[in-house]
């Protein structure tokens, strides 16, 4: 995405106005940042892996290379501070974070957790004026959100096992020697629907080699875990809204389980977010719009 | 926690000091009793009372019971029952006490006599009979009946008949018959103690509340461990006229209080600082809970010892059916103006763990909403930080 020329401007006023918002989402597998402009256009995404120090790689992030858009100061641009002291920021640009991380980034102008960030997200993107529920499906975690147009009304969490999540996937996979990029396709080949019962990862590992070695096909094993990660996602919470928006990384590598999702309801209309793995960093950018509004209206969204 | 720490670390090591001795002198005797067990009989009998559960968690607030609980379930006691237990049972068997350090006693006390009520659950009975085998020591159940709608006579008759039965045993450990007039002084001190601890709790109901479920953990000690006593009625006492000033003077438990949380289920021992600190964080004071309210015993009476005592512990929260908890809670989330429950779904105490039958979402469509947060007492390997904050951040941004 093009960067916003007039954003480079130095400024030495303080009280200059904000004319790019940050939104950094620190999970526990990558680091997802996006930026908005005051009219809460798109600038730019980007993410990397999580690795640590956590915060030298969020600085990498919102530094960009070349003459990508940076939030950093030209001078502390390339690396942190050696001084300990916190890199300053582009004037006019603020940073928001979200994820587990949150509170480890010290030159944040602020932070919100990721379900209200995902929430700010989709809704910023997709101003839906019924209620819904977001599932959002990353590496480590599921969550799910019962929603209005206006606030997150309830919410599940997720974290206690790999069941349902990313880390599920990626397990089975591994176990059946399949790249994880192989898996929708093949998917998609199945000619029986299978289950496999247990929550436990090393416990469906073993499920299904014991398939394995009764013949069965690959294909319809892998069709068996998407249904699986349904399964643990619905236990989570009772759904009762009629749209049912997806995100999260998982969601958009992985677009099969949106149906397999849908077959689960009688009659339910599914969206997958635009920008599915950015809508927390993008919630965070808008948190900072709403924190900097002051004009009395509602959220912005 | 700025509600009389010295105060209650005092009366405490006054009470464990007098156990030690009470251990070592060939001329008293030392009885075990569960949390809501009889203490008023033994106590009225001359007994050193000593309460394992206590002892659980301090294993579990001084992150002890990290080495112990393994060696526990190494010896066949399951990571998924009561981590006090399998605290306490490793703690035995690796020869270390956290009272040591806290009050210089060289171990726990050895019983003459183990008692418990399986008014809480079954796990005190395993549990105490581990030590009975142990040490060859006599053990002595009351089963009352359990999860009541509602407390009937026939209750009442069945539980003070164990209590007789049991007396009769204890009479036989002793030497000595129980003198009718000492049980009566020991359920009136009780009684008079459990009002004052009532009227403590209650404090909070203020806005800002002077205390919160953080400090009450602390100085619920002496309800705990000497009921039956002056120590604790002197000290409740004390402790209410300070909390009472601090009302009046709007002297706040969390500073800029905006949100009152009710804490569902029991506390996770090793991890006080910090959730107390994430609530302070988010100005937000929890200042109600089922487990500090689980020493409100209302009933005791002294014109009727046994009776009473009988009725008090049968009427217990944890022994009580799904309707009354529903009503209870959402009775003291109207008294203390309660804005969201914070269920913490203990690993290894479902008995404590009101969040697996619904009931969440039963108080929600009544308009309590409320969070579950997975943890345990003592078993930090069933509790996560991160987890914990997200949800309960996230649940209070929702508020
Ligand atoms: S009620 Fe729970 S914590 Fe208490 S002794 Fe029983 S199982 Fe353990």
């Amino acid at each position: 995405m093009s960067t916003a020329a007039d954003c480079d401007r130095p400024s030495t006023d303080a009280t200059v106005r904000t004319e790019v918002f940050w939104g950094v989402d620190c999970g526990s597998a990558e680091i997802k940042v996006a930026a908005l402009d005051r009219e809460g256009r798109l600038l730019t995404t980007r993410r990397c892996r999580t690795l640590f120090p956590l915060v030298e790689h969020v600085h990498r992030s919102l530094a960009g290379q070349g003459d990508e858009l940076s939030a950093i100061a030209d001078g502390d641009r390339d690396r942190l501070p050696a001084d300990g002291r916190q890199p300053g920021l582009r004037p006019g640009h603020k940073v928001f974070a979200t994820g587990y991380g949150r509170h480890h980034i010290g030159f944040v102008q602020g932070q919100l957790t990721e379900i209200k960030a995902h929430y700010l997200g989709v809704q910023h993107q997709l101003r839906l004026q019924q209620d819904y529920t977001i599932i959002d499906i990353g590496g480590q975690d599921a969550k799910v959100i019962r929603a209005t147009p206006s606030r997150v009304e309830q919410f599940a969490i997720n974290r206690k096992c790999a069941a349902g999540t990313g880390a599920y996937i990626e397990e089975l996979a591994h176990r059946l020697e399949v790249p994880m990029q192989e898996l929708p396709r093949l998917a998609a080949a199945h000619d029986k629907d299978l289950t496999l019962n247990s929550y436990c990862t090393v416990f469906s590992g073993q499920e299904v080699i014991k398939l394995l070695m009764h013949g069965e096909r690959v294909e319809n094993l892998i069709h068996a875990l998407y249904r699986s990660v349904v399964k643990r996602v619905l236990e989570m919470t009772a759904i009762d809204t009629d749209t049912l928006v997806f995100s999260g990384g998982v969601m958009s590598h992985h677009p099969i389980l949106v149906p397999l999702f849908a077959e689960r309801f009688d009659e339910v209309r599914t969206i997958l977010a635009p920008n599915a793995q950015f809508c927390g960093a993008l919630g965070a950018a808008i948190h900072g719009m709403n924190e900097e509004s002051d004009d009395g209206l509602p959220n912005h969204q | 926690m700025d509600v009389s720490p010295m105060d209650v670390k005092q009366v405490m090591r006054d009470y464990f000091v007098d156990l030690g001795e009470a251990a070592k002198d060939p001329g008293r005797k030392v009885a075990w009793c569960t949390s809501v067990g009889p203490a008023e009989i033994l106590r009225a009998m001359g007994f050193a009372v000593y309460f394992p559960e206590n002892h659980g968690a301090l294993l579990g607030a001084t992150r002890v019971s990290t080495d112990t609980i393994p060696i526990a379930n190494a010896h066949g006691y399951s990571p998924e029952i009561c981590s006090y237990l399998t605290s306490d049972i490793g703690a035995c068997l690796k020869g270390v006490t956290p009272l040591s350090k806290a009050y210089g006693l060289d171990s726990v006390p050895r019983p003459d006599v183990l008692v418990y009520c399986t008014n809480q659950c079954k796990d005190v009975m395993h549990w105490f009979s581990w030590y009975a085998r142990r040490w060859n020591v006599p053990l002595l159940g009351i089963h009352p009946p359990n999860h009541l709608p509602e407390v009937l006579p026939e209750h009442v008759a069945d539980v003070a008949a164990q209590y007789r039965r049991m007396i009769g045993r204890l009479e036989a450990i002793t030497g000595t018959l129980l003198d009718l007039e000492a049980l009566r002084l020991a359920v009136a001190r009780s009684r008079e103690a459990t009002d004052l601890w009532e009227a403590v709790l209650n404090t909070a109901r203020a806005r800002p509340a002077p205390l919160s479920f953080f400090d009450g953990v602390i100085v619920m000690g002496p309800i705990v461990v000497l009921r039956g006593t002056q120590a604790a009625t002197d000290y409740y006492r004390a402790l209410l006229a300070e909390l009472q000033g601090k009302v009046v003077a709007r002297q706040a438990a969390v500073p800029g209080e905006r949100l009152r949380i009710y804490w569902e289920g029991m506390p996770v021992w090793g991890r006080l600082r910090h959730l107390s600190d994430l609530f302070a964080n988010n100005r937000a004071t929890v200042v109600a809970s089922t487990y500090c309210n689980s020493w409100i015993f209302s009933d005791f009476d002294a014109a009727q010892p046994l009776d009473s005592m009988a009725r008090a512990y049968l009427k217990i929260f944890i022994n009580r059916d799904d309707a009354y908890k529903e009503a209870y809670i959402e009775r003291l989330a109207g008294e203390f103006g309660i804005d969201g429950v914070v269920y913490h779904a203990a690993r290894t105490c479902p008995n404590n763990s009101n969040s697996y039958y619904n009931l969440p979402q039963r108080l929600a469509a009544r308009g309590i909403p409320g969070i579950v947060v997975d943890g345990d007492l003592c078993d930090l390997r069933c509790f996560s930080d991160e987890q914990s904050t997200t949800l309960i951040e996230a649940f209070l941004e929702t508020l």
